[in-house]
């Protein structure tokens, strides 16, 4: 069998292409499942009985599905339930922020919990209100001591963007893909995008690594 | 013990912030307050003294509401103490509270700490919050300290910073739970001296403490606790010297209390 790398090169266009849409996927869903899982967390700790059921049906809905099953969901079944059409990719996104909101809302509820009850009430004591206190002093420290586990989920994420290729999302692996069928040209492809994937996402790992150190709380 | 009966009382004369009268509070089939009465007239520093879990924590944790009354009431300043949320924090911003585990708040530095309740409660801009924080700062000892996260200062640098943010709300009263219990020995001195020239100053202070020096000296009222009533109040003199209860001798024995 010979090899003939220049395909990747050929193709590089294409693996830009993808590799934008795959960075761009894993901040999207990010940017929304932050504050999402945040919310969806106050919620099911702090909130009225029937919304605090509503939020842990979420969480552990979400939780227990393969991605790839909600991806699937979101492209076939959400249009028919909300009559309303998306694109591939904010089909994508939307399968991938409903996931990862619910696993974020399970470690924020863990670095809520592991927070004092005695930092709540020296903010309350000061005459801040319950929301204040959340905001100011329970947060931001739960943050901290999360952002370990926020990292791992961001480095899983940034693999798992490649699901959203099922519904030909022009991400990373849907390119390498087109460019395999196009060429025939598979353990190319393939370890192209490999490559890749690890090139991209081993700096994230260390970078957010860095983020952890440099902003770690001690008491 | 009703009013008629207390000893006579130095301030007596002075305003009374704080009124307890038959104060009760359970928890679960424990009752930690049954039937408590007390008065604490401004400028007044009460120590509140008693074996652990006599309930001590319970009626200052009681009286800026961190805990619900289950019966009985509390005046603060004329006005019975509101159970809605709301009007509750109108409250707390007039009681500063100073707590056995200092609780600051460790993502933020020492000056942060302090200007935090300005900040975020009474909406002071910036500069005005960081001016009144290193004031403070600088009256409990610690201007030098003033950028050190609470990670990077003793137990009683702590409680000191501690002290100084809850005196960044101009409280008209400091509620102190047991604040030298957490701190080496060597440390409790210079917390217990920045709370003696607070009281010099005028503050009323209610101090929930086991340091029956400090309470002697600076106390202005005693109130002895055992299993959720007050056994004994009145001047630090009479209860130390010529305790009226055999609770209060036996308290006070156990702790080697010799006058």
């Amino acid at each position: 069998m010979t090899l003939d790398w220049s395909v990747v090169w050929a193709h590089r266009d294409a693996l830009l292409a993808g590799t934008v849409t795959t960075i761009f996927l894993t901040v999207a869903t990010m940017a929304i499942a932050v504050p999402c899982g945040i919310v969806v967390a106050a919620l099911r700790l702090y909130g009225p009985a029937p919304v605090r059921a509503l939020a842990t049906a979420y969480v552990e809905l979400f939780r227990n599905l393969p991605l790839i099953l909600v991806v699937f969901w979101a492209f076939y079944v959400l249009p028919i339930l909300t009559g309303v059409g998306l694109s591939p990719l904010a089909t994508g996104l939307a399968a991938l922020a409903l996931n990862v909101t619910a696993y974020n809302a399970e470690t924020f509820r863990a670095g809520l919990n592991s927070i004092r009850r005695g930092q709540t009430e020296a903010a309350m004591a000061l005459g801040m209100g319950r929301l204040q206190a959340l905001r100011r002093v329970v947060v931001p420290q739960a943050v901290r001591r999360i952002t370990p586990v926020l990292a791992s989920t961001w480095v899983s994420l940034f693999k798992d963007t490649s699901l959203v290729s099922v519904i030909a999302v022009g991400e990373l692996a849907y390119a390498a893909m087109q460019v395999r069928a196009q060429t025939f040209r598979v353990l190319e492809m393939l370890t192209a995008m490999a490559a890749l994937y690890w090139l991209l996402g081993y700096p994230q790992a260390k970078l957010v690594d860095w983020i952890q150190r440099r902003y770690a709380v001690t008491e | 013990m009703t009013a008629a009966e207390l000893p006579a009382r130095a301030m007596a004369g002075a305003p009374c912030i704080l009124r307890y009268r038959a104060v009760v509070k359970r928890f679960g089939a424990f009752t930690a307050l049954s039937g408590v009465d007390l008065d604490v007239h401004a400028g007044e520093v009460v120590c509140l003294i008693g074996p652990s879990g006599s309930g001590k924590s319970t009626l200052l944790r009681c009286t800026n509401g961190l805990e619900t009354l289950d019966g009985g009431d509390i005046e603060f300043e004329g006005a019975q103490l509101p159970r809605e949320e709301r009007t509750l924090r109108a409250v707390r911003r007039r009681m500063g509270m100073v707590f056995q585990s200092f609780e600051l708040f460790p993502h933020f530095t020492a000056r942060q700490n302090v200007a935090e309740g300005p900040r975020t409660v009474l909406g002071m801009s910036q500069t005005d919050a960081g001016a009144r924080a290193d004031a403070l700062l600088a009256k409990v000892g610690l201007a030098d300290k003033a950028g050190n996260f609470p990670s990077a200062l003793s137990g009683g640098q702590q409680q000191r910073v501690a002290i100084a943010r809850a005196l960044a709300m101009n409280p008209d009263v400091m509620l102190f739970d047991e604040p030298t219990s957490a701190l080496d020995p060597e440390t409790i001195g210079e917390v217990l001296n920045v709370m003696k020239a607070l009281a010099e100053e005028g503050m009323t202070m209610v101090v929930v403490t086991h340091e029956m020096t400090f309470a002697r000296r600076v106390g202005d009222w005693i109130a002895v606790f055992d299993a959720g009533r007050i056994v004994e109040q009145g001047p630090p003199a009479q209860v130390f010297d010529a305790p009226a209860t055999e609770r209060t001798r036996d308290f006070l024995g156990h702790l080697g209390w010799t006058g």
